[in-house]
């Protein structure tokens, strides 16, 4: 019956061409030659899965594959970072799972088992789990039950859902795939909407007033529209958040219909952020997420373990970074605060963009453009307000950051993770007396923030960019 | 420049037989003025391509004088890239010090090294120099680039890098 789904996991990304040619083509019979390569395909991929074994060593696992050209892997226990487990609708209707196993880097999975029963899945995660990290008494039963950290009820999950701007990459897919499928559709659109609102308005003599109020409530309908999608994904993907620790796995479950169960070392964590923006601080809440080693990929980005906390309140953040840092001080006492004229060399693109918008809108606009000058105390405000709450922080464990007003984040990681360092000064920043450091960890994505402490007084930076430098060196590398 | 800082940027000059940062060698000056030269292409192409739509003069009177700026900049850049890098290798690892307007020092701890890759091209072979990458683990930092070391220099440093006890047992 496992052939079944690699089958269908094969079709599956051929239906849509397929049946668009059927329907949409011309009845010329010439159309359906593709069928063949298709079923080419799908008889290579079966005879792989056929040919796909692993089998389990003393202290590793060992995978024979290939058709033609055999080859075993093995792959020690203790470098698989990441475990996860995916069960679309159709695995989880006939109890089956599918396994991917990752070590750090590497841009695909160390093993991929298309379809296991559920209960070798949950073995073979175990197995991980015990090998991994206790070779030493393989025999001593360690306790299976973990402890649960976190759960999510669907009304946080809500909460995560007004948060996140998930929706606006449905809203963009749709749309994307509505001028795909006719391409006159859009421009249609719009344009009746703009017949309807100005045709309206012009036999009726519509005042500015209404003008806006027309204009108003159509921004609100669409941001309307962008919660409930945001709303209806994060509980499609995380409805039934559970965080569990077992042993020093920690494992995450989540998933409405498909459900993913991700596991990896608490020792594999590299560096944390965590994030409040403005509608979670609304809410009271935040979110807590780490990277690990196990290389991102854009097509695949639930690969990881990477939110331990999609939505939870700030205390409940703090009690999970301290259970799971048990030696660092989180949160920290006192925060240093940055160079006094920081906020100035903060505010400074700021400045320069309001100028050059102030220079643009005047010339379009005459003397009118000049109120894009308001621009420029606001960016100063921000700047300021942004500086009186940035600040870094440095322990015998933990080195972090703080930063943002609006929107705030707090980025930190423990020393022994830390890899390069990067001192910077600029023209600007030498004329106050400031640098910045640069903190590089494993790990952290293109888009990720960076771990990065700016605009300290030159002397602070030059002392903290030395004893970093050592302690370091003396740390050996961990995980 | 306004203050005069000693704490960044090495003593160019005076106190060099105490200064443990060590410069380029001076023949590596050749390659990096010959790297700058390579400015001249865009600064030649924009140019030309500008005057050719926007119909102002021929375009084959500012392309090369538009490269003979470019290549002037860069070998002027280049020359200022090679005065302002120096190295340092002690005992916790290894630095990096780069430019004068821009200043950035990259510190590699010696137990964070991964892998070292040393690459000599034809004309770094026939003047003896060699570029030395240092790669971490990292990700936005993961690889720091030494160009143009001396020969013997860069293979004392990648022997001295590549010697670290490899403690990941677990």
């Amino acid at each position: 019956m496992s052939w079944l789904f690699v089958l269908i996991q094969q079709l599956k990304q051929f239906i849509v061409p397929l049946i668009a040619l059927l329907i949409f083509g011309q009845g010329d019979r010439n159309e359906l030659w593709p069928l063949i390569g298709v079923g080419v395909l799908a008889v290579v991929s079966l005879w792989q899965y056929f040919t796909y074994r692993y089998r389990i060593a003393d202290d590793s696992l060992i995978i024979h594959s290939g058709v033609l050209q055999r080859s075993a892997r093995h792959i020690p226990f203790a470098r698989i970072h990441n475990v996860a487990l995916h069960q679309s609708l159709l695995h989880r209707m006939f109890g089956v799972a599918e396994v991917r196993l990752e070590s750090a880097g590497g841009q695909k999975p160390e093993a991929q088992m298309r379809v296991l029963t559920l209960a070798d899945a949950l073995a073979l995660e175990a197995l991980v789990r015990r090998r991994g990290h206790a070779p030493a008494n393989v025999g001593d039963a360690q306790p299976e039950t973990g402890t649960l950290l976190l759960q999510l009820p669907p009304a946080e999950v809500v909460r995560l859902g007004l948060v996140s701007n998930r929706g606006l990459i449905v809203l963009g897919g749709a749309f994307a795939a509505a001028s795909q499928f006719s391409p006159r559709l859009l421009p249609n659109m719009f344009e009746r909407w703009g017949k309807t609102l100005f045709g309206y308005a012009g036999s009726h003599q519509f005042d500015t007033a209404q003008y806006a109020l027309a204009a108003v409530s159509f921004v609100l309908a669409f941001v309307l529209l962008l919660r409930l999608l945001s709303v209806a994904l994060a509980l499609l993907q995380y409805y039934g958040f559970r965080l569990d620790e077992i042993g020093h796995r920690l494992t995450v479950e989540r998933g409405l219909l498909t459900r993913l169960r991700t596991s990896a070392s608490r020792r594999r964590i590299q560096a944390w952020t965590l994030r409040e923006g403005l509608v979670h601080r609304l809410l009271k809440r935040r979110s807590l997420q780490v990277d690990t080693a196990v290389a991102e990929q854009h097509d695949q980005p639930q690969r990881g373990l990477r939110e331990l906390a999609p939505i939870a309140t700030a205390p409940q953040c703090d009690a999970l970074i301290a259970h799971l840092l048990p030696r660092a001080q989180w949160p920290p006492d006192q925060w240093q605060q940055l160079h006094p004229r920081a906020w100035w060399r903060l505010a400074l693109p700021g400045v320069l963009l309001s100028m050059l918008l102030t220079a643009g809108s005047s010339w379009y606009f005459g003397p009118w453009g000049a109120l894009a000058l308001l621009w420029l105390p606001w960016s100063l405000h921000s700047a300021r307000q942004h500086s009186r709450r940035a600040g870094y922080v440095l322990d015998a464990t933990l080195v972090g950051v703080r930063e943002g007003w609006w929107s705030r984040h707090w980025r930190f990681a423990e020393i022994d993770k830390l890899q390069a360092l990067r001192w910077t000064q600029s023209p600007i920043d030498r004329r106050y007396g400031m640098a910045t450091l640069w903190l590089d960890t494993t790990g952290a994505g293109a888009l990720a923030l960076p771990l990065r402490i700016r605009h300290l007084p030159e002397a602070q930076a030059r002392a903290l960019f030395a004893r970093l430098g050592t302690e370091i060196a003396r740390r050996p590398l961990r995980g | 420049m306004h203050a005069p800082d000693v704490s960044s940027g090495p003593p160019t000059g005076s106190s060099a037989a105490a200064d443990p940062w060590q410069p380029l060698p001076a023949r590596a000056r050749l390659l990096f003025v010959l790297g700058g030269l390579t400015l001249a292409i865009p600064f030649a192409i924009a140019p030309a391509v500008l005057a050719e739509v926007f119909d102002l003069t021929t375009p084959w009177l500012v392309g090369p004088f538009g490269g003979l700026l470019g290549a002037v900049l860069g070998a002027w850049l280049g020359i200022k890239q090679h005065r302002y890098t120096w190295w340092l290798l002690d005992d916790d690892g290894f630095s990096l010090r780069r430019g004068r307007l821009w200043r950035s020092e990259t510190r590699v701890p010696e137990s964070r090294v991964q892998h070292l890759d040393l690459k000599r091209g034809p004309l770094q072979r026939r003047y003896r120099l060699a570029t030395l990458v240092i790669h971490t683990a990292g990700t936005r930092h993961s690889a720091v680039t030494v160009p143009c070391l001396d020969e013997g220099d860069a293979e004392r440093l990648r022997d001295r890098l590549a010697r670290q006890v490899d403690g990941d047992d677990d």
